[in-house]
Formats: structure tokens, sequence, C-alpha cells
């Protein structure tokens, strides 16, 4: 049993007059302790996978299971406790500082505010941004934020982080250090599941799959060789 | 003259005639540049060049760098340097032969940088010549594109992270690091646009002939 298992899971987006398919029979397992980055296009329908894995959207067919169990219905929203959806777009503008944004969920969770307080900083320091704690969100550079996007995931201590471009709008010098973050953060353990729009977010993973016309390709499950289909006759697009 | 044990070629013309063959060893090659980037003994040098080079390039043994430095000193790129002062740690040891490049050997290692970006670019071209062949069944050519993705997503992937190299000496190693880094990547990005591009037509191609059958 894998931590997380997709199995032929379809989605359709209603964009446009006539849609599209953004996942077609997507499979993939994931392990604890994993680093697994899905290199796509823009509109690839990468970010969809993102939020089909985490059980934030619910496939069209095909079935999302975590730890085992379907994360579909009301069962799923237990699971879910376990895990962490991070998009590093992070700039609330509620007034709050950093570190009491990263406490929200904690206090959310039944903590008191002195323990959400000791939680927060410590994922903060995880992160590598304890400097940044009493920063408003708005003052924060591309990497701080990026960061703090993934100390308030972190800070729910999910067994798996979904992360959706960890390193856009982040600056070259600070990239490196973002990456080499989400490998310690699986080498630890937790299992990483991120997406990229730029071949750079793979530097580091344990696999490198890519998302296409619907299709997820590469080395789909820890236990398999890359998944490199023999074609059959190529499908007309307008049938997608 | 002597004659025969040389393929019919006179000693002097043998000797004349290696030294205009063009250095082909890209072991020589870094070696050459490690000595450009600073003079050094052999010892030295198969250290520096495990740090450097030793996810690229394989030393078949220690004695290997020896018999680059001699070639690189026949072909007049690289010298002895005049003895090094002993230090208080080395005395009672053998003095240490440090090499340093000459001014042809500097220059001689510039040309053959630029010479291989023109390297790259006959890989490449030769690379979609021998693709072509299998224009006439796009399915098959379009089975290699995906695997040529799957390379491609595998070289970003094992890319080095700059600060993560343990070859680091120095703000000039980060540096070097940090280059090495983004110019892998950002030839695997291309590699990518293309092998996009060559999906797009290869699949028109085979709708075509799907259609026309």
């Amino acid at each position: 049993m894998s931590l997380l298992e997709l199995e032929r899971v379809s989605k359709r987006r209603e964009s446009g007059a006539a849609g599209r398919v953004a996942l077609r029979e997507v499979c993939l397992e994931l392990e604890p302790g994993e680093l697994v980055v899905v290199w796509g296009r823009r509109r690839s329908g990468r970010s969809t996978l993102l939020r089909v894995a985490a059980g934030l959207e619910a496939p069209d067919t095909g079935v999302v299971r975590f730890t085992g169990h379907d994360l579909a219905g009301r069962a799923g929203q237990a699971l879910r406790g376990g895990i962490g959806h991070c998009s590093t777009v992070f700039r609330p503008d509620d007034g709050r500082c950093v570190v009491d944004q990263v406490m929200l969920g904690l206090i959310a969770r039944g903590l008191s505010p002195s323990a959400g307080m000791e939680g927060a900083l410590g994922a903060l320091e995880r992160a590598g941004v304890a400097e940044c704690a009493q920063l408003r969100p708005g003052e924060l550079d591309g990497g701080e934020a990026a960061r703090v996007a993934i100390a308030r995931s972190l800070a729910l201590r999910p067994s798996l982080l979904v992360i959706d471009e960890p390193t856009l709008g982040v600056d070259l010098l600070a990239r490196d250090g973002i990456l080499l973050l989400l490998r310690s953060i699986a080498d630890e353990g937790m299992a990483v599941l991120a997406s990229t729009g730029e071949t750079t977010g793979l530097a580091g993973a344990d696999r490198a799959l890519s998302l296409g016309d619907g299709q997820l390709r590469g080395t789909l499950s820890p236990r398999l060789a890359p998944v490199v289909p023999l074609r059959g006759p190529v499908r007309p697009r307008a049938s997608a | 003259m002597l004659r025969g044990a040389m393929g019919g070629r006179t000693a002097v013309e043998s000797v004349v005639g290696a030294a205009v063959r063009p250095m082909t060893s890209l072991v020589n090659w870094a070696v050459l540049g490690l000595v450009i980037e600073r003079a050094s003994y052999g010892y030295e040098l198969v250290k520096r060049f495990e740090r450097k080079f030793g996810d690229v390039l394989a030393l078949s043994s220690e004695s290997h760098i020896y018999t680059a430095l001699n070639e690189l000193a026949r072909r007049g790129l690289v010298e002895q340097a005049p003895a090094q002062p002993a230090l208080p740690a080395d005395v009672g040891r053998q003095p240490r032969p440090h090499y340093h490049a000459t001014a042809d050997g500097e220059r001689r290692y510039e040309e053959w940088l630029i010479a291989q970006i023109h390297q790259d670019e006959r890989r490449s071209r030769l690379f979609v010549r021998q693709l072509s062949v299998l224009a006439h069944d796009p399915d098959a050519a379009l089975h290699v594109v995906e695997r040529y993705e799957q390379a491609c997503l595998e070289g970003s992937r094992d890319a080095p992270i700059a600060s993560r190299d343990d070859s680091c000496e120095d703000a000039r190693g980060e540096l070097i690091a940090r280059l090495i880094s983004e110019e892998s990547r950002l030839v695997g990005e291309a590699m990518l646009a293309w092998v996009e591009y060559a999906r797009t037509e290869l699949e028109a191609l085979a709708r075509d002939r799907g259609g026309s059958r």
C-alpha cells in the first residue's frame, strides 16, 4: 500500500466553450520520503493534478487513495488532515504578521495560543525564515514568501506535502535554497509532491514526471520502470 | 632513415605528425584547465580533478594525470615551473615538480572551449537527422521523442543544486557550481521545448498518414 495512490484518475476542466481534458486516466504512487516533481507547460493540468491528489477536488472518474483509503466522501475530510496543500502565492492582506498567519491552522486545530505560537515559530525556523516572523506578508520577497507558505503547511505536520510551483517568482539565488529545503523535508520522511513549469524546479527530485495532453509520463511508481507508452495511432485532438 | 615500425613514416615525421594531431582526450583538456586555474603538482591535480570532474570524467588511475601532463608538456601547453621553495613541513621530501600553463596552452584551451559549442550543435543536428529516418513511421518517431523527453527530465532532475555541491571550496567555486547548474538546466529547458514542437509535428504527420490510409 502506497501513502498516496491515484488510480486511473480523469478530470475535465470546463474552461471555454468546449472544455478540455486536464487529466486522462492518470496513475501515480508516492511513498514516504519521496520527492516527486511534475513538470508541465502552462495549462497542462499540473495544478489540477495536485489539487486532486490533495483531495481538494474530486476526480470525474478514478480513485485517489491516501494511506489506502479513498479520499472521496466524508471520510476523506479526516484523511486530508494528513495532507498539506501549499500554494506559494502567499500574500494575505488581513493585517496579521507572518507568525500569526502560520499559527492560524494550529489554533483551528484546537491548540492553545502559546502552543500555536511555539509550533509556528518552530515551523518558520525549519523553513529557514525565523527572522520573518514579525513581518507583514507584503514585506516578504518571493523566496521568503515561498518558505513561509511551506512553513504554514509544515506546522500542521502532514505526512504528505503537496506544493504547487514552489519556485515560481523566486529569484535565481533563492531558488536552490527552496529546492534544498524540499529535498531535506523528504529526507526526513515526509512525502513531497510538487509541480513546476520550469525544468529548474526538477533538481534534487527522486522522480521527475511530465504532464501534457492530460497524460502523466515517467516513473509513476517507485517500484516501476519509467512509463514510455508504446504508441498506438495518435488520437485526433478533437476528442480531447 | 628509420622506416617500417612506424608504418612507413620516419621517426621525425611520426613525432611531428603526432604533435599536430588534435588533442581529443577530454581528460587532457580537463587537466590543462586545472593547471590554468593554478600551477599545481601531480597529486594535488588528482584530488582537484576528482572534485571538479569526478562526476563526468574518470581517471584510469592516478598515473593518468602524469600521462596527461606529459602529453600537455610535449605539445607545449604546460611546462614545469622552477622548483618551489621548500616549506618547513616539506623538509626531507623530494621537491614536487609544479606545472603551469604556457601562453599557448591558455590560448588553445580557450579555443577548445569555444569549439565545444559547435560540437554540441553538431550532436543535436545529428540526432535530429537520425530521428528523421523514422519519419515514415511517425508513431515510432514519437516513441523515440517520448524517451528523449524522459532523458531530458532525468537530466534536469540530476542537475546539481548549487549550494549542495561539495566541491565548493570558496566563493569562486560556488559561482562555478551555480553557472554549471544554470547552464545544464537551461539546456534541459530548451530540449523540452524542442520535444514539444517535435511531438506536435509528428502527431500531425501521424494524423495525416492515418487519414490518407
